[in-house]
């Protein structure tokens, strides 16, 4: 499919947007804003059960940053008119699921979740500052810069997680696994659909 | 303006390039299309004397197209005129922009002769081609549906962003939701008045297997436009929910426009104050159905908390 160049002009930001890459931008925030949407209910999920235990403050700490980069993401999806994914509801429910869930494993089972989870969105974070900087670095700078930002969050989110003995979880290897393919799997999705 | 022109162009352009692409694949094969365009390049170097147009025209006829397009993304093998060097002369008009204005100009003759390629025929005549020149085109008249329904939205985009316009200037008040969406489903439904008579014929036809990819995307993008300029900002599954509403709304009171033989559409008018009405009731007892559903469950959880003191008091005693 041909790229299109879109020039468009939003109505309540008043964002001037001139020859955008329709398609790529369109499924980058998409993806982005899905994914954002899905570690808040992830933490959620993890709170839900540990809120009142000795690392509920540092999940508490990490899920208001998450929040922080929902609200971003709907910014950017406003002014950019790209329509949010289908599966939102499922990722609703899915996030708390497995937040939740990895919770019930205990705390280290937590932290094993928020290491595979976090791992995943900064490589995928990578990969969309790699595709960006091969269309246009100039042109896309706002969101560049965007998307580096919550990349080193990410990045610290997962750090986190390991210092708070996330290896030491039951299965470690096996949960990470299948956390991440699942990851991998709600990405192509969401891009998608 | 120009900037919003061309995005709802953009948005549009997705519509039209799927069954544009089928036309210029068929336009490469079809025999009457490059006497058509021979002819269209012989009137025009008649016209304004330009001195290598012709011959090069003729040579470059069967290459393959330069990257230079007046307009919008290239679009694969097609014939282009270019004079010598590549250059472009400066009225240089693509195939698209031929049919555009071929189409543009049969609409005048709809309401005599239907969606058909009677139509076309008579619109290419008033261009001063031949009638042939309807040979472009499918036999069922589905691109001239087409470029009308893109037509009527690109005009609808252009009104909404002026209202926009003279709100922000603080010239116009900012309307309610739902009048905005009322006066919006009109203007683009009036736009239909001149072709009322053959239009329920347009609908059947938008609905052929192969142009619903084409007539689905430009309805879709028609509705989120109009949600757009409504000042519609969900970013959740509301998204879905508003366009999918306003999309029922739109189509059953164009259904009922057909039937309608009150004087300026009246009856049309009314029953669509209703169904925004209609929808604007549903997302408020969404809202005091989720409400209530709340008080319910805090009621349960403070009876099973009272329940569970009495028991442990007693159990106590």
């Amino acid at each position: 499919v041909p790229a299109e160049r879109v020039s468009l002009r939003c109505c309540s930001t008043r964002v001037s947007l001139e020859d955008v890459n329709r398609p790529v931008i369109d499924r980058i925030i998409r993806v982005d804003h899905a994914g954002e949407y899905g570690a808040n209910r992830i933490y959620a999920g993890q709170m839900a059960v540990l809120g009142r235990s000795s690392v509920g403050p540092v999940i508490q700490q990490m899920w208001n940053q998450e929040k922080d980069h929902l609200k971003k993401f709907n910014e950017l999806m406003v002014a950019y008119r790209v329509r949010p994914t289908v599966l939102l509801p499922f990722w609703n429910v899915a996030g708390f699921v497995l937040g939740a869930g990895s919770a019930l494993l205990g705390k280290k089972g937590a932290m094993a979740c928020t290491v595979a989870v976090e791992e995943s969105i900064s490589d995928h974070y990578n990969s969309q500052i790699r595709t960006l900087m091969e269309e246009d670095p100039e042109k896309y700078k706002e969101l560049l810069q965007v998307i580096k930002q919550f990349r080193d969050d990410e990045r610290e989110h997962h750090d986190i997680g390991l210092e708070h003995d996330a290896e030491a979880a039951p299965a470690y290897s096996v949960l990470k696994t299948a956390i991440q393919l699942g990851c991998k799997a709600a990405i192509f999705l969401s891009e998608r659909i | 303006k120009m900037a919003a022109a061309a995005a709802a162009g953009g948005l549009r352009r997705a519509g039209w390039r799927l069954w544009r692409g089928r036309a210029v694949v068929r336009c490469q094969l079809s025999p009457p299309h490059r006497a058509l365009q021979a002819s269209a390049v012989l009137r025009r170097v008649s016209d304004e004397q330009k001195e290598p147009l012709a011959s090069s025209s003729q040579q470059q006829f069967d290459s393959h197209p330069t990257n230079h397009q007046p307009e919008q993304e290239p679009q694969g093998p097609r014939p282009s005129y270019t004079g010598q060097g590549g250059q472009e002369s400066e009225d240089y008009e693509s195939e698209e922009q031929l049919q555009h204005r071929i189409l543009t100009a049969a609409l005048e003759f709809v309401p005599e002769h239907g969606w058909t390629a009677e139509a076309i025929a008579e619109g290419a005549k008033t261009l001063g081609l031949s009638a042939a020149a309807a040979g472009m085109f499918h036999s069922d008249g589905s691109e001239l549906i087409l470029h009308f329904v893109s037509q009527c939205n690109t005009k609808l985009s252009e009104v909404l962003e002026q209202e926009q316009k003279l709100v922000q200037l603080g010239e116009a008040e900012k309307k309610p939701t739902d009048q905005f969406l009322r006066d919006a489903v009109q203007a683009r439904l009036r736009m239909l008045i001149p072709y009322i008579e053959k239009w329920p014929q347009a609908l059947s036809i938008l609905l052929l297997p192969h142009n619903i990819p084409s007539s689905l995307n430009l309805l879709t993008s028609m509705i989120d436009d109009i949600w757009h300029y409504a000042g519609d900002q969900s970013t959740d599954f509301n998204w879905y929910t508003r366009r999918a509403v306003l999309t029922g709304i739109y189509n059953t009171t164009e259904l009922v426009m057909m039937q309608d033989s009150s004087p300026d559409f009246e009856d049309t008018w009314r029953f669509l104050e209703n169904r925004v009405a209609d929808a604007m009731n549903m997302g408020n007892t969404a809202n005091q159905v989720q409400s209530t559903g709340e008080a319910v469950v805090q009621g349960l959880m403070g009876a099973a908390v009272t329940v569970s003191n009495a028991q442990t008091s007693r159990a106590v005693r």
